[in-house]
């Protein structure tokens, strides 16, 4: 009885708090933070909260709307079916680093408004063969050379950049899916059905953002543009805490994973980077390190979170620990 | 009276926000259980300015991870000689908790005999946190960078001085410095080394491709000196291996515009069947006219019927 | 001049099924629009709520719905392929089944679209299809394809009715409404049957009966390449274009058994489609019946000879969750009606007709096990929680949906053989003719 109302207690107390905090900041006239924040009551709360220490010592949890202003140029739908100039994007992961911690997952889902399933990454259990050891292989849009997404649209929805991104526009899309039965890497997904988030119009629709998504249409990874644009890196690369993900300009030859930087084609060298399903001539712009000298063992990937545990229990590896009560 | 209401609302929500605090994956909203982090830092720019940056976070006592910016507070940048004070600059932290001031080049600092300069950034009190403050004690170090080919060979060269009181420049004696090469996203080491009797200088015998001018921009970096902070130097020079890949305009399956043969072939397609099309509907045209002058002979036909019956 | 005796006594002959409609017929439409008044409760349904209402998810995008969009289309091609054929045999027997085809092939290719219009999450952009056309898309070439198939197939139908329509509208006997009558008039356009017309007539058919045959292999085509063009280990297949011809035609022959065995029966019309109709359209049966198997039997044979993974992993699939929806659409889908066409003492109106649906059903299966498995199983394998990501299966919208097709494809054909007899009098009266012409070239010959 007493754990249940804990649980719901947690739920409830976030809603109290948000309340009182926006209150509390019209109330308590004076602090710079009122003015900075507060000035519009109507303002929408996209959900998004950070915490913040206030100079007079309140722990405050606002809105990240109201601090993150949105960058103010806007690229517009035919704007960001040019790209960024002389760029060629590339991505490398490092599969010996992973360990399933899903902040590339949440940050994505978080940056583009992604409800709990939808996500742009996904983070697979794969086994190359029965004998090999299973790894965690996060999966992006893997924004082919030879997309056979881009080939298959009937109105060019779906394009290819020059600086080698593959987006979607999705005032443009019809919503005949033939993207997602054409892309091998299962990397699309549809919106089937409304959500009130797609009427959310405080944010000006762009390609290079992927929101507001729409009803009826496809959506995918973006690489994000947008930070790119502003010389950050992509939202899953910035937030993996084991610097999985490198990415990069090719033509500078330079991939960095927030921490290190290093030559894109000295790390594909040396340490035998690929590309998933090559044989396929799809030609992806997302590269693998092989996940050789795991600096972290695969049991660590199983977190608490039952329902993505329950993802991967079609795996005979999962199965065989099940079995032995590992996990 | 509206926002006492809502004041009202405020306390309301705390309170029930305490009582169901025993949640365990709650975050603490007591600040006593945060120790404050006040970090100052300046780094000399390339222009010759300096940036000087405070990082204001509170960290919790016990959860390492858990950590809160100080945000909008008021951080005041001063140069300091004994009972002296000018001030630099003011300004609020971001929500990341850092507050940034640029000094220009032409700022005349104040130094002591030694040529040292007292940077001091500082908080100043309120009810709830305590003043903060964090001095720097520098000297003002002098980069140049030079990029030349000698004897046809890349070569990159520091030089690093300070300025004394009469005008007459000291070379560096010792000091570590990095070298970077810039990129879109991040820059990337090429290079590390010792700065000796002022100078340091290597070989750049890599290819790099820098950028589609085949510029590439080297940084030189003394990173957290203890004599003199933080300094970058950067130049641009053609040494790039960028190699422009010509794009064939081509059209492609995946282009906006087809290849030539499937307009061809589209075209002759559907010409021919809506020719055929045309062609059926003219001769029905025809056909409905043969008829028109048919009719006075289809009037005799059946009058003939009507004989024959 | 008997011959204009002869169409008052045909027009007659017919003219109950033109005049009145029967309590059964009655209850028919009545049934079938009820049928369609569902279908569209449930596509006021889906297009308010969204896709959400149908079984698709992101891994199988597509579901019945394009399914029965092969289906039907496939028919239309295979009845436009088949009449073309017909108008290029000299047998007195196709003039009974010409029109009965005809309407099957317009019926179709008007239904089949609109199914994959039910698939598409933004009808209100449809019109971006040609205002932003790509013509790489595969999708382009289908609906390039499907107009120009749709045109070509309503000008060949309304080639063919005009002589009939002439003849009707020459009957004063036929108590029909007068808007009736002023429609014939006017669609007959002054045909008089005159040598002149006749042989004007003759020649544009004749040529676009060779447009069509033309026309039905390049939709088919285009409608396999939609699958065959990509990646995907059960799509990408070259021989799906000639297997989609092959399969297409025993659907459409099928149906068009089917189709003569219920005009014959309601409208007694025994006197016209005889036994032989049958044992014919049974015998082309049984040659597709087993080019089909031949090409099926091919292309899961080489699948599971080469067992590449992807390969593999799809017919795992099949052998396990679909297992008996396999047997049925692979085994007892073409084993049953080859065995009751082979053997003669089999060949029944009755035996062929079941054969037939037994072609029919096994076919649409064998289309479901096209798309449906091959979506659940993609190159890098699903790893989700949610059921319905997982495996699909169609709800009650689709199924509405898809018998509302079947229901309209019903309701049109009863309306449109109210609107000129199922067998063509002109075609009747053609034969005679040439018998006439015979005879006095004989008589002529002999008294030479």
């Amino acid at each position: 009885m007493e754990n249940n109302e804990n649980k719901k207690g947690g739920t409830d107390r976030r809603k109290f708090l948000k309340l009182g905090l926006l209150s509390s900041v019209t109330a308590v006239a004076g602090t710079s933070l009122v003015s900075n924040l507060a000035t519009d009551e109507e303002s929408k709360t996209s959900g998004e909260k950070i915490r913040l220490l206030t100079p007079d010592g309140k722990m405050v949890e606002v809105d990240a709307d109201n601090i993150n202003k949105y960058p103010e140029a806007l690229i517009t739908p035919e704007e960001s079916r040019k790209g960024i100039p002389n760029r060629k994007f590339v991505m490398v992961i490092d599969l010996a680093k992973c360990k399933n911690a899903r902040k590339c997952v949440e940050s994505c889902q978080k940056a583009h408004k992604l409800d709990h399933h939808e996500e742009f990454m996904k983070v697979q259990l794969i086994q190359n063969n029965e004998e090999g050891s299973p790894y965690w292989f996060p999966k992006p849009c893997f924004h082919c050379d030879e997309p056979p997404c881009v080939t298959v649209c009937p109105t060019g929805a779906t394009f290819k950049r020059d600086d080698g991104i593959v987006l979607i526009d999705n005032d443009r899309c019809i919503g005949c899916k033939f993207c997602i039965t054409s892309c091998p890497y299962s990397a699309r997904q549809f919106n089937w059905g409304h959500k009130d988030k797609f009427d959310d119009k405080s944010q000006p629709y762009s390609p290079e953002t992927s929101v507001p998504a729409a009803e009826g249409t496809v959506m995918k990874c973006d690489f994000c543009p947008d930070l790119l644009r502003q010389g950050e890196l992509p939202h899953c690369a910035k937030s993996c805490p084991m610097g999985v993900i490198y990415f990069g300009d090719k033509n500078e030859d330079i991939v960095t994973n927030g921490e290190e930087t290093v030559r894109f084609s000295q790390l594909i060298n040396d340490r035998g980077g690929y590309r998933h399903l090559e044989h396929l001539g799809t030609k992806p712009n997302v590269y693998y390190l092989p996940a050789t000298n795991r600096q972290f063992p695969l049991e660590r990937g199983f977190g608490d979170d039952e329902e993505i545990n329950e993802r991967y229990k079609n795996v005979p590896y999962v199965q065989e620990l099940k079995k032995q009560g590992k996990i | 009276m509206k926002s006492n209401l809502y004041k009202y609302t405020f306390i309301t929500s705390i309170i029930i926000a305490f009582l169901f605090s025993n949640n365990s994956t709650a975050q603490e909203n007591d600040i006593s259980n945060y120790k404050m982090m006040f970090k100052f830092n300046s780094f000399k720019q390339s222009d010759n300015s300096r940036l000087l940056e405070v990082s204001f976070i509170a960290k919790n006592k016990k959860d390492r991870k858990d950590k809160v910016p100080v945000y909008d507070a008021e951080i005041k940048f001063f140069n300091i000689l004994n009972d002296e004070e000018v001030l630099l600059g003011t300004a609020k932290t971001s929500k990341e908790g850092i507050a940034k001031v640029i000094v220009p080049e032409s700022q005349k600092y104040l130094t002591d005999a030694d040529g040292n300069i007292n940077l001091t950034a500082r908080f100043e009190a309120t009810e709830a946190l305590d003043e903060e403050e964090d001095e720097i004690i520098i000297k003002n170090l002098n980069l140049v960078l030079n990029l030349a080919e000698i004897d046809s060979v890349k070569t990159v060269s520091v030089k690093a001085f300070t300025i004394d009181s009469l005008g007459v420049e000291v070379p560096l004696e010792e000091a570590d410095i990095n070298f970077y090469i810039e990129s879109m996203l991040s820059k990337m080491k090429i290079e590390e080394g010792s700065i000796s009797d002022g100078e340091y200088e290597f070989e750049l015998n890599k290819e790099i491709p820098g950028d589609a001018n085949g510029n590439i921009t080297v940084i030189a970096m003394i990173e957290d000196n203890d004599d003199f902070g933080n300094i970058t130097q950067k130049k641009t020079v053609n040494w790039g291996t960028f190699n422009k890949i010509t794009v064939e305009e081509s059209n492609t399956l995946w282009s906006e515009a087809a290849p030539i043969w499937m307009y061809v072939v589209l075209t002759i397609l559907l010409v021919g069947v809506w020719a055929n099309f045309l062609y059926t509907i003219i001769n029905l045209i025809k056909i409905k006219k043969e008829g028109q002058d048919e009719d006075e002979e289809l009037e005799e036909v059946e009058l003939e019927l009507k004989i024959d019956k | 001049m008997n011959l204009n005796n002869r169409k008052r006594e045909l027009v007659k002959e017919f003219s109950p099924m033109l005049e009145k409609t029967s309590l059964v017929s009655k209850i028919w439409i009545g049934f079938l629009i009820a049928i369609i008044l569902v279908g569209l409760y449930a596509f006021i349904l889906q297009v308010i709520k969204g896709h959400e209402v149908t079984g698709m998810r992101d891994n199988v995008v597509w579901g019945v719905y394009i399914i029965n969009f092969i289906f039907f289309v496939c028919i239309s091609y295979s009845g436009a392929f088949i009449s073309g054929i017909l108008h290029f045999l000299k047998t007195p027997l196709k003039n009974s089944v010409s029109r009965i085809i005809e309407i099957i092939t317009v019926l179709s290719i008007v239904i089949g679209p609109v199914f994959i219009l039910l698939c598409i999450g933004r009808l209100d952009r449809l019109h971006y299809l040609f205002l932003y056309p790509r013509i790489q898309s595969p999708i382009t070439w289908d609906i390039i394809a499907i107009i120009t198939d749709l045109f070509g197939c309503f000008i060949y139908l309304y080639l063919t009715f005009i002589p009939d329509l002439a003849i009707l509208r020459d009957n004063d006997n036929l108590k029909v409404p007068n808007w009736r009558k002023k429609l014939y008039k006017f669609l007959a356009m002054n045909y008089q049957d005159t040598p002149t017309q006749r042989e004007r007539l003759h020649k544009i058919t004749k040529t676009m009966s060779t447009m069509v045959i033309a026309l039905a292999i390049v939709a088919y085509t285009v409608l396999a390449w939609i699958f065959s063009l990509t990646l995907q280990p059960g799509w990408n297949s070259t021989i799906f274009a000639p297997y989609f011809i092959i399969a297409g035609l025993y659907s459409g022959v099928g149906v068009i058994i089917i189709a003569m065995y219920l005009i014959r029966k309601y409208f007694k019309l025994e006197k016209y489609l005889v036994q032989s109709h049958f044992t014919w359209a049974g015998l082309v049966l049984l040659v597709i019946a087993l080019l089909y198997a031949y090409f099926t039997f091919s292309e899961y044979f080489s699948k599971w000879f080469s067992h590449k993974i992807h390969d593999t992993d799809l017919l795992n699939t099949l052998f396990t969750r679909y297992f008996w929806q396999f047997i049925f659409a692979n085994y007892i889908g073409v084993i049953v009606p080859l065995v009751i066409l082979f053997v003669k003492k089999f060949r029944t109106i009755k035996a062929i007709t079941f054969a037939s649906v037994v072609a029919v059903l096994g076919l649409w299966l064998n289309r479901y096990l096209i798309v449906v498995p091959t979506l659940e199983t993609p190159y890098l394998p699903i790893q989700d929680t949610r059921p319905e990501y997982i495996y699909y299966s169609a709800t009650w919208v689709e199924w509405a949906l898809s018998l509302t097709g079947v229901a309209a494809f019903f309701l049109f054909f009863l309306l449109i053989i109210k609107f000129v007899p199922i067998i063509p009098i002109s075609g009747i009266i053609d034969n005679e003719r040439d018998e006439l012409e015979k005879d006095e070239n004989l008589n002529k010959n002999l008294t030479e």
